[in-house]
Protein backbone atom coordinates (compact mmCIF):
# COMPACT_ATOMS: atom_id res chain seq x y z
CA UNK A 1 0.00 0.00 0.00
CA UNK A 2 0.92 3.93 -0.26
CA UNK A 3 0.71 5.63 2.05
CA UNK A 4 0.84 9.46 2.02
CA UNK A 5 0.71 11.22 5.68
CA UNK A 6 0.63 15.32 5.77
CA UNK A 7 2.14 16.40 2.18
CA UNK A 8 2.72 19.79 1.53
CA UNK A 9 4.23 21.82 -1.31
CA UNK A 10 4.84 25.08 -2.30
CA UNK A 11 6.36 27.03 -5.14
CA UNK A 12 7.72 30.29 -4.83
CA UNK A 13 6.08 31.13 -1.71
CA UNK A 14 2.65 29.97 -2.74
CA UNK A 15 1.29 26.49 -1.43
CA UNK A 16 0.10 24.02 -4.00
CA UNK A 17 -0.55 21.01 -1.61
CA UNK A 18 -1.66 21.43 1.97
CA UNK A 19 -1.64 18.76 4.11
CA UNK A 20 -2.70 15.84 2.17
CA UNK A 21 -3.12 12.68 3.51
CA UNK A 22 -4.23 9.30 1.42
CA UNK A 23 -4.11 5.41 0.81
CA UNK A 24 -3.59 3.87 -2.93
CA UNK A 25 -4.65 -0.01 -2.08
CA UNK A 26 -2.98 -2.38 -3.95
CA UNK A 27 -5.45 -3.78 -6.58
CA UNK A 28 -7.88 -0.64 -6.68
CA UNK A 29 -8.06 2.30 -8.25
CA UNK A 30 -8.46 5.47 -7.05
CA UNK A 31 -9.02 8.87 -8.93
CA UNK A 32 -8.40 12.51 -8.16
CA UNK A 33 -10.81 14.50 -9.53
CA UNK A 34 -10.81 18.77 -9.39
CA UNK A 35 -10.73 21.99 -11.23
CA UNK A 36 -7.26 22.64 -13.43
CA UNK A 37 -4.44 24.48 -11.04
CA UNK A 38 -5.86 22.50 -8.32
CA UNK A 39 -2.81 20.99 -7.63
CA UNK A 40 -3.56 17.30 -8.74
CA UNK A 41 -0.35 16.88 -11.04
CA UNK A 42 2.18 18.58 -8.54
CA UNK A 43 0.53 16.44 -5.97
CA UNK A 44 1.73 13.16 -8.43
CA UNK A 45 4.73 14.86 -8.94
CA UNK A 46 5.36 14.53 -5.30
CA UNK A 47 3.97 11.14 -5.22
CA UNK A 48 5.92 9.86 -7.33
CA UNK A 49 9.06 11.68 -5.80
CA UNK A 50 10.56 13.24 -8.93
CA UNK A 51 9.39 16.30 -7.11
CA UNK A 52 9.66 15.73 -3.25
CA UNK A 53 7.22 17.80 -1.66
CA UNK A 54 8.18 20.07 1.16
CA UNK A 55 6.85 18.30 4.29
CA UNK A 56 5.52 14.77 4.68
CA UNK A 57 5.94 11.10 4.72
CA UNK A 58 5.33 8.72 2.02
CA UNK A 59 5.18 5.25 2.60
CA UNK A 60 5.74 2.84 -0.28
CA UNK A 61 5.10 -0.91 0.74
CA UNK A 62 7.24 -1.22 3.61
CA UNK A 63 9.73 1.54 2.76
CA UNK A 64 9.14 5.11 4.13
CA UNK A 65 10.23 8.52 2.87
CA UNK A 66 10.61 11.36 5.29
CA UNK A 67 10.60 14.83 3.93
CA UNK A 68 12.12 16.99 3.68
CA UNK A 69 15.77 16.03 3.11
CA UNK A 70 14.93 12.10 2.24
CA UNK A 71 18.07 10.84 0.69
CA UNK A 72 16.74 7.63 0.50
CA UNK A 73 15.54 8.18 -2.78
CA UNK A 74 18.41 8.37 -4.07
CA UNK A 75 19.81 5.23 -2.74
CA UNK A 76 16.65 3.17 -2.97
CA UNK A 77 14.27 4.87 -5.17
CA UNK A 78 10.70 3.53 -5.12
CA UNK A 79 11.09 3.15 -9.51
CA UNK A 80 9.88 1.39 -11.30
CA UNK A 81 8.16 -0.77 -8.55
CA UNK A 82 6.15 3.08 -8.54
CA UNK A 83 5.95 4.07 -12.14
CA UNK A 84 4.27 7.20 -13.30
CA UNK A 85 2.73 8.11 -16.91
CA UNK A 86 3.36 11.79 -17.46
CA UNK A 87 0.24 14.23 -19.33
CA UNK A 88 3.26 15.28 -21.91
CA UNK A 89 4.16 11.86 -21.47
CA UNK A 90 7.86 12.34 -22.90
CA UNK A 91 8.54 9.26 -24.88
CA UNK A 92 12.16 9.26 -25.73
CA UNK A 93 12.35 11.31 -29.40
CA UNK A 94 14.95 9.30 -30.94
CA UNK A 95 13.30 5.91 -30.06
CA UNK A 96 10.68 4.51 -32.02
CA UNK A 97 7.42 3.67 -30.35
CA UNK A 98 8.49 -0.22 -29.94
CA UNK A 99 12.01 0.88 -28.88
CA UNK A 100 10.70 3.49 -25.82
CA UNK A 101 8.21 0.14 -25.01
CA UNK A 102 10.95 -2.88 -25.02
CA UNK A 103 13.98 -0.87 -23.79
CA UNK A 104 12.99 -0.65 -20.11
CA UNK A 105 12.18 -4.25 -20.47
CA UNK A 106 15.41 -5.25 -21.54
CA UNK A 107 17.11 -3.07 -19.33
CA UNK A 108 15.09 -5.00 -16.25
CA UNK A 109 15.26 -8.03 -17.69
CA UNK A 110 18.76 -8.71 -16.78
CA UNK A 111 18.30 -9.49 -13.43
CA UNK A 112 15.37 -12.04 -14.81
CA UNK A 113 15.10 -15.72 -15.86
CA UNK A 114 14.34 -16.58 -19.41
CA UNK A 115 10.65 -17.74 -19.12
CA UNK A 116 10.11 -14.55 -17.01
CA UNK A 117 11.78 -12.23 -19.84
CA UNK A 118 9.77 -14.10 -22.33
CA UNK A 119 6.31 -13.85 -20.38
CA UNK A 120 6.74 -10.18 -20.19
CA UNK A 121 7.72 -9.46 -23.66
CA UNK A 122 4.50 -11.39 -24.93
CA UNK A 123 2.06 -9.32 -22.53
CA UNK A 124 4.05 -6.04 -23.80
CA UNK A 125 2.83 -7.76 -27.76
CA UNK A 126 -0.61 -8.28 -26.39
CA UNK A 127 -1.11 -4.60 -25.46
CA UNK A 128 0.38 -3.34 -28.28
CA UNK A 129 -2.27 -4.96 -29.84
CA UNK A 130 -4.90 -4.61 -27.51
CA UNK A 131 -4.42 -1.13 -27.73
CA UNK A 132 -4.69 -1.18 -31.51
CA UNK A 133 -0.71 -0.09 -31.91
CA UNK A 134 0.55 -1.84 -34.46
CA UNK A 135 0.27 0.35 -37.20
CA UNK A 136 2.62 2.99 -35.38
CA UNK A 137 4.59 0.91 -33.46
CA UNK A 138 8.41 1.56 -35.63
CA UNK A 139 7.46 4.92 -35.88
CA UNK A 140 9.06 7.74 -33.89
CA UNK A 141 7.02 9.55 -31.09
CA UNK A 142 6.72 12.78 -33.51
CA UNK A 143 5.58 10.66 -36.65
CA UNK A 144 2.81 9.73 -34.77
CA UNK A 145 -0.53 11.02 -33.33
CA UNK A 146 -1.34 12.23 -29.92
CA UNK A 147 -3.57 9.23 -29.36
CA UNK A 148 -1.02 6.96 -30.44
CA UNK A 149 1.37 8.28 -27.94
CA UNK A 150 -0.51 8.15 -24.72
CA UNK A 151 -1.39 4.37 -25.45
CA UNK A 152 2.20 3.62 -26.39
CA UNK A 153 3.26 5.71 -22.61
CA UNK A 154 0.96 3.70 -21.12
CA UNK A 155 1.85 0.36 -22.64
CA UNK A 156 5.79 1.15 -21.98
CA UNK A 157 4.31 1.60 -18.35
CA UNK A 158 2.35 -1.59 -17.58
CA UNK A 159 4.50 -3.74 -19.80
CA UNK A 160 7.12 -3.19 -16.50
CA UNK A 161 4.23 -4.43 -14.08
CA UNK A 162 4.60 -1.57 -11.65
CA UNK A 163 2.84 -2.59 -8.01
CA UNK A 164 1.65 1.00 -8.35
CA UNK A 165 0.91 3.09 -11.34
CA UNK A 166 0.22 7.29 -11.55
CA UNK A 167 -1.42 7.94 -14.68
CA UNK A 168 -1.94 12.12 -15.44
CA UNK A 169 -4.73 12.86 -17.81
CA UNK A 170 -3.78 10.12 -20.07
CA UNK A 171 -6.94 9.70 -21.85
CA UNK A 172 -7.10 13.22 -22.77
CA UNK A 173 -6.26 12.62 -26.64
CA UNK A 174 -8.27 9.34 -26.65
CA UNK A 175 -11.26 8.53 -28.42
CA UNK A 176 -14.67 6.94 -26.74
CA UNK A 177 -13.43 3.22 -28.18
CA UNK A 178 -10.18 3.78 -27.02
CA UNK A 179 -10.89 4.63 -23.63
CA UNK A 180 -12.92 1.65 -23.05
CA UNK A 181 -10.13 -0.50 -23.92
CA UNK A 182 -7.72 1.76 -21.70
CA UNK A 183 -10.79 1.65 -19.41
CA UNK A 184 -10.76 -2.19 -19.36
CA UNK A 185 -6.85 -3.00 -19.52
CA UNK A 186 -6.48 -0.86 -16.26
CA UNK A 187 -9.26 -2.45 -14.73
CA UNK A 188 -7.51 -5.98 -15.51
CA UNK A 189 -3.89 -4.75 -14.34
CA UNK A 190 -5.96 -3.78 -11.31
CA UNK A 191 -7.65 -6.88 -10.98
CA UNK A 192 -4.02 -8.26 -11.02
CA UNK A 193 -2.83 -6.74 -7.91
CA UNK A 194 -2.00 -3.09 -9.18
CA UNK A 195 -2.25 -0.30 -7.78
CA UNK A 196 -3.38 2.68 -9.72
CA UNK A 197 -3.72 6.57 -9.12
CA UNK A 198 -5.38 8.03 -11.83
CA UNK A 199 -5.68 11.97 -12.34
CA UNK A 200 -8.80 12.67 -14.52
CA UNK A 201 -11.13 15.40 -15.85
CA UNK A 202 -13.59 12.73 -17.45
CA UNK A 203 -16.09 12.07 -14.20
CA UNK A 204 -18.06 9.38 -16.00
CA UNK A 205 -14.15 7.72 -16.85
CA UNK A 206 -13.26 8.14 -12.79
CA UNK A 207 -17.07 6.62 -11.43
CA UNK A 208 -17.09 3.80 -14.01
CA UNK A 209 -12.93 3.10 -13.34
CA UNK A 210 -12.48 3.76 -9.54
CA UNK A 211 -12.72 2.34 -6.05
CA UNK A 212 -12.29 5.48 -5.08
CA UNK A 213 -12.78 9.18 -5.76
CA UNK A 214 -10.89 12.06 -4.31
CA UNK A 215 -11.74 15.89 -5.26
CA UNK A 216 -9.20 17.91 -4.87
CA UNK A 217 -8.97 21.90 -5.17
CA UNK A 218 -6.38 24.53 -3.97
CA UNK A 219 -4.20 21.59 -3.07
CA UNK A 220 -6.83 20.66 -0.40
CA UNK A 221 -9.07 17.43 -0.27
CA UNK A 222 -12.51 18.55 0.37
CA UNK A 223 -14.16 15.22 -0.23
CA UNK A 224 -13.30 11.46 -0.95
CA UNK A 225 -14.84 8.37 -0.87
CA UNK A 226 -16.74 5.90 -3.09
CA UNK A 227 -17.90 6.46 -6.93
CA UNK A 228 -20.96 7.34 -5.46
CA UNK A 229 -19.37 11.32 -3.97
CA UNK A 230 -19.93 11.99 -7.61
CA UNK A 231 -24.40 11.58 -7.52
CA UNK A 232 -24.29 12.58 -4.09
CA UNK A 233 -21.57 14.89 -2.76
CA UNK A 234 -21.47 16.23 0.19
CA UNK A 235 -18.97 19.36 0.91
CA UNK A 236 -20.00 22.34 -1.17
CA UNK A 237 -17.30 22.58 -3.07
CA UNK A 238 -17.35 19.23 -4.97
CA UNK A 239 -21.33 20.70 -5.46
CA UNK A 240 -20.39 23.80 -6.75
CA UNK A 241 -17.41 21.98 -8.95
CA UNK A 242 -20.29 19.57 -10.39
CA UNK A 243 -22.70 21.67 -11.04
CA UNK A 244 -19.91 23.83 -13.01
CA UNK A 245 -19.42 20.79 -15.06
CA UNK A 246 -22.63 19.93 -15.62
CA UNK A 247 -23.12 23.13 -16.87
CA UNK A 248 -20.45 22.96 -19.75
CA UNK A 249 -21.72 19.48 -20.64
CA UNK B 1 51.27 25.65 -66.84
CA UNK B 2 48.09 25.34 -65.66
CA UNK B 3 46.40 24.41 -62.43
CA UNK B 4 46.97 20.53 -62.82
CA UNK B 5 50.36 20.58 -63.81
CA UNK B 6 51.35 22.69 -60.93
CA UNK B 7 49.72 20.45 -58.60
CA UNK B 8 51.75 17.14 -60.12
CA UNK B 9 54.26 19.45 -60.45
CA UNK B 10 54.76 20.90 -57.25
CA UNK B 11 53.08 17.53 -55.44
CA UNK B 12 55.58 16.83 -52.79
CA UNK B 13 55.74 20.80 -51.49
CA UNK B 14 51.83 20.58 -51.59
CA UNK B 15 51.46 17.06 -49.58
CA UNK B 16 53.96 18.37 -47.16
CA UNK B 17 51.66 21.74 -46.62
CA UNK B 18 48.86 19.14 -46.67
CA UNK B 19 50.44 17.31 -43.70
CA UNK B 20 51.33 20.05 -41.52
CA UNK B 21 47.36 21.54 -42.11
CA UNK B 22 46.34 18.38 -41.48
CA UNK B 23 48.49 17.59 -38.38
CA UNK B 24 47.62 21.41 -36.98
CA UNK B 25 44.00 20.36 -37.26
CA UNK B 26 44.07 17.02 -35.72
CA UNK B 27 45.34 18.66 -32.56
CA UNK B 28 43.25 21.52 -32.21
CA UNK B 29 40.49 18.93 -32.66
CA UNK B 30 41.51 16.69 -30.21
CA UNK B 31 42.59 19.07 -27.96
CA UNK B 32 39.15 21.71 -28.54
CA UNK B 33 37.06 18.84 -28.67
CA UNK B 34 38.05 17.58 -24.99
CA UNK B 35 38.65 20.63 -23.25
CA UNK B 36 35.47 22.05 -24.75
CA UNK B 37 33.33 18.99 -23.25
CA UNK B 38 34.87 19.16 -20.34
CA UNK B 39 34.48 22.82 -19.70
CA UNK B 40 31.17 22.94 -21.32
CA UNK B 41 29.65 20.36 -18.79
CA UNK B 42 30.99 21.64 -16.06
CA UNK B 43 30.03 25.06 -16.73
CA UNK B 44 26.19 23.25 -16.96
CA UNK B 45 26.88 21.65 -13.71
CA UNK B 46 28.97 24.38 -11.71
CA UNK B 47 26.80 27.03 -13.09
CA UNK B 48 28.11 30.08 -10.86
CA UNK B 49 32.01 29.15 -10.26
CA UNK B 50 32.53 27.50 -13.27
CA UNK B 51 29.58 28.56 -16.16
CA UNK B 52 29.76 32.27 -15.02
CA UNK B 53 33.80 32.64 -15.92
CA UNK B 54 33.86 30.19 -18.94
CA UNK B 55 30.82 32.74 -20.31
CA UNK B 56 32.62 35.76 -19.55
CA UNK B 57 36.04 34.18 -21.07
CA UNK B 58 33.98 33.02 -24.04
CA UNK B 59 32.67 36.66 -24.26
CA UNK B 60 35.53 38.49 -24.45
CA UNK B 61 37.05 35.91 -26.94
CA UNK B 62 34.01 36.47 -29.28
CA UNK B 63 35.56 40.05 -29.23
CA UNK B 64 39.05 39.23 -30.10
CA UNK B 65 39.50 38.24 -34.09
CA UNK B 66 41.39 34.94 -34.29
CA UNK B 67 44.20 36.56 -36.36
CA UNK B 68 44.97 38.93 -33.51
CA UNK B 69 44.94 36.60 -30.64
CA UNK B 70 47.17 34.34 -32.29
CA UNK B 71 49.85 36.82 -32.95
CA UNK B 72 49.31 38.22 -29.25
CA UNK B 73 50.50 34.90 -28.14
CA UNK B 74 53.12 34.70 -30.70
CA UNK B 75 54.79 37.89 -29.99
CA UNK B 76 53.96 40.17 -27.03
CA UNK B 77 53.37 36.98 -24.99
CA UNK B 78 56.53 35.01 -25.39
CA UNK B 79 57.61 38.66 -25.26
CA UNK B 80 56.23 39.05 -21.70
CA UNK B 81 57.20 35.63 -20.60
CA UNK B 82 60.86 35.88 -22.14
CA UNK B 83 60.26 32.29 -23.61
CA UNK B 84 60.21 31.18 -27.46
CA UNK B 85 57.57 28.75 -28.02
CA UNK B 86 57.71 26.97 -31.66
CA UNK B 87 54.72 28.83 -34.32
CA UNK B 88 53.80 25.22 -34.35
CA UNK B 89 53.19 24.67 -30.78
CA UNK B 90 51.86 28.29 -30.56
CA UNK B 91 48.82 27.62 -33.77
CA UNK B 92 47.53 24.65 -31.76
CA UNK B 93 47.76 26.45 -28.59
CA UNK B 94 45.13 29.51 -30.02
CA UNK B 95 43.16 27.31 -32.17
CA UNK B 96 42.45 25.06 -29.49
CA UNK B 97 41.62 27.94 -27.18
CA UNK B 98 39.01 29.42 -29.70
CA UNK B 99 37.90 26.10 -30.12
CA UNK B 100 37.53 24.81 -26.76
CA UNK B 101 35.25 27.88 -25.82
CA UNK B 102 33.08 27.36 -28.84
CA UNK B 103 32.42 23.66 -28.20
CA UNK B 104 31.56 24.98 -24.66
CA UNK B 105 28.92 27.74 -25.68
CA UNK B 106 27.55 24.53 -27.60
CA UNK B 107 27.87 22.38 -25.26
CA UNK B 108 26.25 24.16 -22.47
CA UNK B 109 23.34 25.81 -24.53
CA UNK B 110 22.77 21.73 -25.13
CA UNK B 111 22.92 20.52 -21.76
CA UNK B 112 20.76 23.53 -20.46
CA UNK B 113 18.06 22.92 -22.81
CA UNK B 114 17.40 19.44 -22.38
CA UNK B 115 14.30 18.67 -21.26
CA UNK B 116 15.08 16.66 -17.57
CA UNK B 117 11.08 15.13 -18.26
CA UNK B 118 13.24 12.99 -20.64
CA UNK B 119 15.78 11.76 -17.62
CA UNK B 120 12.83 11.58 -15.21
CA UNK B 121 11.37 8.75 -17.69
CA UNK B 122 14.04 7.34 -17.66
CA UNK B 123 14.28 6.76 -14.11
CA UNK B 124 10.64 6.17 -12.99
CA UNK B 125 11.13 2.92 -15.54
CA UNK B 126 13.75 1.72 -13.37
CA UNK B 127 16.98 2.82 -15.53
CA UNK B 128 20.26 3.63 -13.68
CA UNK B 129 21.93 6.70 -13.99
CA UNK B 130 24.24 5.40 -16.45
CA UNK B 131 21.96 3.41 -18.22
CA UNK B 132 20.05 6.89 -18.31
CA UNK B 133 23.74 8.41 -19.63
CA UNK B 134 23.89 5.69 -22.13
CA UNK B 135 20.46 5.29 -23.68
CA UNK B 136 18.57 8.24 -23.02
CA UNK B 137 20.71 11.74 -22.62
CA UNK B 138 23.90 10.56 -24.95
CA UNK B 139 21.83 9.73 -27.92
CA UNK B 140 19.83 13.08 -27.80
CA UNK B 141 22.76 15.55 -27.17
CA UNK B 142 25.03 13.56 -29.57
CA UNK B 143 22.34 14.28 -32.31
CA UNK B 144 21.97 17.75 -31.10
CA UNK B 145 25.22 18.88 -31.06
CA UNK B 146 27.20 16.59 -34.45
CA UNK B 147 26.27 19.04 -37.16
CA UNK B 148 27.42 22.22 -35.12
CA UNK B 149 30.28 20.19 -33.79
CA UNK B 150 31.29 19.46 -37.52
CA UNK B 151 30.78 23.07 -38.69
CA UNK B 152 32.95 24.21 -36.23
CA UNK B 153 35.49 22.15 -36.74
CA UNK B 154 35.52 23.22 -40.42
CA UNK B 155 35.88 26.56 -39.84
CA UNK B 156 39.21 25.46 -37.28
CA UNK B 157 40.62 23.57 -40.36
CA UNK B 158 40.26 26.54 -42.17
CA UNK B 159 41.52 29.13 -39.65
CA UNK B 160 44.72 26.79 -39.99
CA UNK B 161 45.43 29.36 -42.61
CA UNK B 162 46.64 31.78 -40.48
CA UNK B 163 49.59 29.84 -38.95
CA UNK B 164 50.97 30.65 -41.94
CA UNK B 165 51.63 34.63 -41.13
CA UNK B 166 53.65 33.26 -38.08
CA UNK B 167 56.19 31.11 -39.92
CA UNK B 168 54.71 27.17 -40.33
CA UNK B 169 54.95 25.91 -43.43
CA UNK B 170 50.87 24.64 -43.87
CA UNK B 171 49.42 24.63 -47.32
CA UNK B 172 48.84 28.47 -47.38
CA UNK B 173 52.34 29.30 -47.06
CA UNK B 174 53.64 26.42 -49.61
CA UNK B 175 51.88 27.64 -51.60
CA UNK B 176 52.53 31.03 -51.44
CA UNK B 177 56.33 30.02 -51.86
CA UNK B 178 55.49 28.44 -55.12
CA UNK B 179 54.22 31.24 -56.48
CA UNK B 180 57.10 33.34 -55.65
CA UNK B 181 58.86 30.78 -57.28
CA UNK B 182 57.16 30.81 -60.68
CA UNK B 183 54.40 33.80 -60.14
CA UNK B 184 50.83 32.33 -61.22
CA UNK B 185 48.93 33.45 -58.98
CA UNK B 186 45.90 32.69 -60.58
CA UNK B 187 47.03 29.11 -61.21
CA UNK B 188 48.30 28.32 -57.61
CA UNK B 189 45.97 29.99 -55.37
CA UNK B 190 43.04 27.81 -57.67
CA UNK B 191 45.20 24.61 -56.72
CA UNK B 192 44.73 25.71 -53.09
CA UNK B 193 41.38 26.39 -53.40
CA UNK B 194 40.94 22.86 -55.17
CA UNK B 195 42.89 21.15 -52.29
CA UNK B 196 40.26 22.82 -49.24
CA UNK B 197 37.30 21.92 -51.13
CA UNK B 198 38.59 18.24 -51.45
CA UNK B 199 39.23 18.57 -47.48
CA UNK B 200 36.47 20.54 -46.49
CA UNK B 201 33.76 19.10 -49.02
CA UNK B 202 33.74 15.64 -47.27
CA UNK B 203 33.52 16.96 -44.17
CA UNK B 204 30.41 19.81 -44.72
CA UNK B 205 28.61 16.66 -46.84
CA UNK B 206 29.46 14.56 -43.17
CA UNK B 207 28.08 17.59 -41.60
CA UNK B 208 25.16 17.90 -43.74
CA UNK B 209 24.14 14.17 -43.44
CA UNK B 210 24.35 14.20 -39.64
CA UNK B 211 22.18 17.37 -39.78
CA UNK B 212 19.40 15.21 -42.05
CA UNK B 213 19.74 11.98 -40.42
CA UNK B 214 19.93 13.10 -36.71
CA UNK B 215 18.32 16.32 -36.45
CA UNK B 216 15.12 15.53 -38.06
CA UNK B 217 12.30 17.55 -36.53
CA UNK B 218 11.65 15.31 -33.36
CA UNK B 219 8.93 18.08 -31.83
CA UNK B 220 5.69 16.32 -30.68
CA UNK B 221 2.79 17.72 -33.07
Amino acid sequence: MIHVEKLNKSFNGKKIISNISLSIQPGKITSIIGPSGGGKTTFLKCLSMLAPPDTGTIKVDDQVYVFPNDTRIRNAPPWPKLNVVFQQLFLWPHLTLRQNIFLPLQLQSKAMKDYEIERRKSRAEKLIEELSLQDAIDRFPNETSLGQRQRAAIIRALALEPSYLLLDEVTSALDIEHIGIVLNTLKEASSDGMGILLVTHLLKFAMNSSDHIVFLEDGIIYEQGKPDIIRNPHSERLREFLSLIKVVS
Amino acid sequence: MDILDILVKHRAEFLYGIKITLLLSVYIWIIGIALGTILGTASNRWKRIVGLPTRFLSFILSGIPVLVFLFWLHYPAQYLFKIVVNPFITTVVALSIVNAFLIADLMRSVLEDFPKQYLEAAYVSGFGRLETLRHIQLPIIWRQVMPNLLTIQIVMLQSTLFASLISVDEVFRIAQRINSEIYKPVEVYSALGIIFLIICLPMHGLALWFRAKYTRDISEK
